[in-house]
């Protein structure tokens, strides 16, 4: 038993020793081309397997293998592999990102009413060249350039390949450009500013034969900016019928509707949770 | 009851307690069960998890870490349009063409993933995620076995939402435990 296992530890030193070996840098940067080291000698295989490729070719044992700058774009952890008639040796490296220099931008929401408190978010994801997440913390310059206002800017590190920052829409409607910018990469967005809920919402009644036309003043937020087109306006008649709504959406700034009115009737006016005045009218004078 | 019956049973029970504690801490295989995925939430910001949120994410975390131990397993690219999109699905797509063109694939055994989300964003569009991972690796040549290791990975992860499902945009191997 005891000249077995001599027999197979010195088989096994034996095949350690003669053994193929493969070094690599432990780390290294995207887009950067490598030589592995390798030992032994003659023919021999070379795998190199990494996020986005698994290559296979024939080298020859103990000449370094070029890995050239393509192979190595993607950020992340390789396995280089050496196979040999006397079996096969790994090693294992990282690729890091290399220098932040694109940008993708998320802005959201695309249309924002004016004047809401940090209403617009703006995330800045930071890629190096080969779209990597670039890990390093990098200033990210964020920029806003509203219709007829000056730019306003503002820095943020990225942290982890991240940066981000949330913008209250201004007062007045209209679009906003945000953008975010670091190396060469310039990302813009554009946000829609849109009038907020309707204020003081009024009406007013007129006749017209048996009916009444009932319309809105030109319908505006509270910072005076028009309620769009289309924006829905409710119109409530309640005589001794009963009550009876009818929706009509803004046209050309207002709301108009005809309403057959027997007798006396009420008439109040809303825009979704926002009321305006009401009428008191009566049919037949 | 005889001596001999009570050892028997002392046995049996013996035996059914091994077995339950081996079925417990099996790994996960490449082909068959859900990777095990642990979520820490609470360090999410700047917008606070959901709960619904906080149970979608590791569910689908574990299935897109699933299809792409079996795509990389069968070389089936297709495999990864369920939960992934972006640069993550075009750099396993094109893993798996080059595994086919060398005839290599890749076999996994999952040994579970500790994810730490690190960011919400504010719209609740993008979360980006750290995943401690471990996991056995096999990369295999025509069916022979010319590497394998234990692994304990770190990710950087984003992942952006879908219609029924959180995907995976981006999944990026750092520095950190021993590779």
């Amino acid at each position: 038993m005891r000249a077995l296992t001599a027999i197979l530890l010195v088989v096994g030193t034996a095949g350690i020793s003669g053994a193929a070996e493969i070094h690599a840098p432990a780390q290294t940067t995207a887009g950067n081309a490598i030589t592995i080291a390798t030992s032994g000698s003659g023919d021999a295989t070379f795998y190199l397997i990494g996020p986005a490729s698994a290559l296979k070719q024939k080298v020859q044992a103990g000449a370094g293998i070029p890995v050239d700058s393509g192979q190595l774009e993607r950020a992340g952890r390789y396995v280089a592999v050496l196979c040999a008639s006397d079996g096969c040796a790994s090693t294992s490296f990282f690729v890091n990102p290399a220098a932040a220099n694109r940008l993708s931008l998320l802005v959201h929401p695309s249309r924002v009413p004016v004047g809401r408190t940090n209403g617009i978010s703006t995330v800045a994801f930071v890629f190096d060249n080969f779209h990597n997440l670039a890990l390093k913390s990098e200033p990210v310059k964020f920029s806003i350039l509203a219709k007829d206002a000056k730019e306003i800017s503002a820095n943020r590190d990225s942290e982890n390949g991240v940066a981000w920052v949330r913008i209250s829409s201004a007062r007045k409607e209209g679009p906003v450009r945000i953008g975010a910018a670091i190396g060469h990469a310039n990302e813009v967005r554009v946000v829609q500013q849109v009038a907020a809920d309707a204020c003081n919402l009024r009406i007013k009644a007129s006749r017209v034969k048996n009916a009444f036309l009932v319309e809105t003043d030109p319908v505006r937020d509270c910072s005076g900016n028009p309620v769009p087109d289309g924006t829905v306006v409710s119109f409530t008649k309640s005589d001794a019928g009963g009550k009876t709504t009818v929706d009509v959406p803004i046209k050309r700034g207002v709301a108009r509707v005809e309403m057959p009115v027997e007798g006396g009737a009420r008439i109040s006016v809303a825009s979704g949770v926002v009321t305006g005045n009401e009428l008191e009218v009566a049919g037949g004078q | 009851m005889s001596a001999s019956l009570r050892y028997l049973l002392l046995a049996m029970a013996f035996c059914i307690l091994v077995c339950a504690l081996a079925v417990v801490h099996l790994p996960a295989s490449a082909s068959g069960e859900l990777p095990h995925v642990e979520l820490q939430a609470e360090s999410a910001g700047p917008r606070s998890m959901e709960d619904l949120t906080s149970k979608s994410v590791p569910r689908d975390y574990a299935l897109a870490w699933q299809s792409m131990e079996r795509a990389l397993e069968e070389n089936r690219a297709g495999l990864l349009d369920a939960y992934f999109t972006g640069f993550a699905k075009q750099d396993l797509t094109e893993r798996v063409k080059s595994q086919i063109q060398s005839g290599l694939q890749t076999r996994y055994q999952d040994r579970g993933h500790k994810l730490d989300a690190v960011f919400y964003a504010p719209a609740g569009d993008a979360m980006q995620l750290r995943d401690r991972a471990q996991f056995d690796i096999q990369v295999l040549d025509g069916g022979k076995v010319i590497y394998e290791a234990p692994v304990s990975a770190q990710f950087i992860v984003l992942m952006t939402p879908g219609a029924d499902r959180w995907l995976v945009r981006q999944i990026q191997a750092i520095p950190g435990e021993k590779p």
